[in-house]
């Protein structure tokens, strides 16, 4: 699904990203930990197309070469990117930003848009699942949300907008262990043979209610060393400066 | 331009019956011949120079028509959206009053004007008007009785005027507990006109003003628009704009807080492109204790426009408890646009709250990117954000039906 090699990424000349190199199969959970500074967030916006840093290599997802895509074709294509700071939107209501984000989705794919009562089903179905209070949906995105609001609302667009490959970007930050279960516990309903996460993180916590299939240990810009979920309580207990 | 104003006036007044009145518009003209029109040497006219605007739009004016139209019978700028009662000025005179909605005879309608107050002679503008204007009329809300529908005021102009000056003016009287609201809807097919509209507010004890200005229509017309509003105890006025089609338009908003617990509320959008120049300058007068004023102004520029905002606080030395606030945002969607704000706190008395802000910038990039992100493209995020940056000032309007009628004009259907 998502193939990445010697992925080089610079910002001011800094160079932040030196040769990363992922392959991402459909069913696979990954999991990508490392110190601050390691170039994690980096990775996770260079997938979504966020502008501002100079970027060589090659990302291929489902075959076709991402730098060619613009923010929303990748979105279209089903690259979801659950954002570490969701942003706070003052005047745009929660319900028309994910009725406007389903629909243009929807419509890329060559899918009927919904109507309003069609949308309104699926966003009471999945907000029940996720716990997410329904009632702040009638308010202005993000703003005023708790910190465990804003990452459930994330995990709440994404199980809307069902999309192949989510990268989630230190979700389990600024979550309380009851928040962490039910964001899990999301991700976790979304996993089918036909999709894939790639999960980063800073601690292993997360990784014991979204089980892995692969973890790997960035550091320095690239990858230092990849296995099994046995990586991350090895990380948890040795710390990131004794992996080699 | 003096004999030309003359010569005209002339023309225009030759069977006028008052003696009296025509007295009055001749020292009025007599101001305005010696003031001419404001230019940036004034204050309050220092970021719009409405004399070059006028020279460099329109060049040589008219100061008189007697212009009309067929108008009349097609009245296709009446609005259905909303059930109101209405007024139209047909290229500056009052064509038809229909108070429909409303208890028969309640509505007070006078033909007067009060010759024996002191002549304005800061405001060019109001001289201009009170010469030329060609009828005087004044409205009156009687006591307790509020309004079943709104009024909304149709100012119109039609394609075959331009290079004239229309001047119009309302007063209205607002006797106790009684309650106004209106709208006004610019309509303009002309183009290069000066459009110059006074309107007079009296508010007795508890009455209530809502005044919605609406400036929609695209057009070349350079415009003025003042609203004088006196406020007794109680009372309260509010006031909305939306700055969006014409060439210039200045609003001024002048309210003079002279009764206690007297309150103000002004906000305001400006919407602009191509090369439009459009201010707001408001002059809050807190003059006894316990009145209170807000203001929020919200400015979206794109391609070469310029949007300016002058508010005004004062603060009477008696005018203790005075609770005064004003905030000017901008957003700049070019880098030829300019905004310019000047907050002016004039304060004498020592118990107050008074604050202020001014902030303008782009668009957020980082807003832009996660609503991309979520599959809209650039133009659907950008449309979002201005909606959603508009809409904490058009949710401020406290008329759930006029709110929603703007909502609807300005396309930010939610």
């Amino acid at each position: 699904m998502l193939k990445i090699n010697n992925l080089k990424a610079n910002v001011d000349k800094k160079i932040i990203l030196n040769g990363f190199n992922l392959e991402i199969k459909a069913g696979e959970v990954h999991a990508i930990m490392g110190p601050n500074g390691s170039g994690k967030s980096t990775l996770s916006n260079i997938l979504s197309g966020k502008k501002g840093y100079d970027v060589t290599g090659e990302i291929l997802f489902e075959n076709k070469n991402l730098f060619e895509l613009e923010t929303e074709e990748r979105a279209h294509k089903g690259i979801f990117l659950a954002f570490q700071y969701p942003l706070e939107i003052p005047g745009v209501n929660t319900n028309i930003f994910l009725k406007t984000s389903l629909n243009s989705i929807r419509k890329a794919r060559g899918e009927k848009e919904l109507d309003a009562l069609e949308f309104l089903k699926i966003v009471k179905e999945k907000s029940k699942e996720l716990k997410f209070d329904e009632e702040k949906l009638g308010r202005q995105l993000n703003v005023g949300f708790s910190g465990g609001e804003k990452k459930k609302n994330e995990i709440l667009q994404m199980s809307i907008l069902n999309p192949k490959l989510s990268i989630l970007d230190e979700t389990d930050s600024g979550l309380d262990i009851d928040a962490l279960k039910i964001v899990a516990s999301g991700v976790n309903s979304l996993r089918k043979k036909s999709n894939a996460f790639l999960i980063i993180t800073h601690y292993q916590r997360l990784l014991d209610y979204i089980k892995p299939d692969f973890v790997h240990v960035l550091i320095d810009g690239k990858i230092k060393k990849s296995g099994g979920p046995e990586l991350a309580l090895e990380l948890e207990s040795k710390g990131y400066e004794n992996i080699n | 331009m003096e004999d030309k104003i003359k010569i005209e006036f002339d023309k225009a007044f030759k069977n006028y019956s008052s003696n009296d009145e025509l007295n009055f518009k001749k020292n009025n003209l007599e101001y305005f011949i010696k003031n001419g029109f404001p230019g940036r040497k004034l204050e309050s006219w220092k970021f719009s120079d409405l004399n070059q605007i006028i020279n460099k739009n329109i060049g040589e004016l008219n100061f008189f028509t007697d212009l009309k139209k067929e108008i009349s019978t097609n009245k296709n700028y009446i609005t259905k959206d909303i059930d109101h009662n209405k007024i139209a000025f047909i290229n500056g005179i009052l064509e038809e009053v229909d108070f429909s909605f409303e208890d028969k005879d309640k509505i007070i309608i006078s033909k007067e004007v009060d010759t024996s107050t002191k002549i304005n002679s800061e405001n060019s503008l109001l001289n201009l008007n009170n010469a030329f204007c060609k009828n005087f009329y004044k409205i009156t809300i009687p006591q307790n009785y509020s309004m079943n529908k709104p009024l909304i005021i149709y100012h119109v102009s039609t394609d075959n005027l331009s290079s004239t000056t229309l001047n119009s003016q309302l007063n209205f009287i607002l006797e106790e507990n009684s309650s106004l609201k209106i709208i006004d809807i610019y309509d303009d097919k002309s183009e290069k006109n000066f459009i110059n509209t006074f309107y007079n507010f009296i508010l007795k004890e508890n009455a209530i003003l809502k005044n919605y200005k609406i400036d929609k229509s695209q057009n070349s017309n350079i415009k003025y628009s003042y609203n004088n509003i006196d406020q007794s105890k109680d009372s309260i006025s509010e006031t909305f704009i939306l700055s969006n089609g014409s060439k210039f338009l200045k609003n001024e908003i002048n309210c003079n807080l002279k009764g206690q617990y007297s309150s103000a509320f002004i906000n305001g959008v400006f919407s602009l492109d191509s090369d439009k120049h459009h201010e707001i300058r408001t002059s809050i007068n807190h003059l006894v204790e316990n009145t209170k004023s807000y203001q929020l102004i919200k400015s979206v520029l794109d391609d070469k426009s310029k949007s300016v905002y002058q508010g005004k606080i004062y603060v009477s030395p008696d005018a203790q408890k005075t609770d005064g606030y004003q905030l000017s945002k901008c957003i700049l969607l070019d880098k030829n646009t300019e905004f310019n704000a000047k907050p002016e706190l004039e304060i004498y008395a020592d118990d107050v709250k008074c604050s202020h802000g001014s902030a303008s910038g782009s668009l957020n990039e980082n807003s832009i990117f996660y609503l991309r992100s979520r599959g809209l493209n650039y133009k659907q995020a950008k449309k979002l954000l201005i909606s959603g940056f508009f809409l904490d000032v058009i949710e401020k309007i406290t008329d759930e039906e006029i709110k929603n009628f703007i909502k609807k004009i300005m396309e930010l259907n939610q």
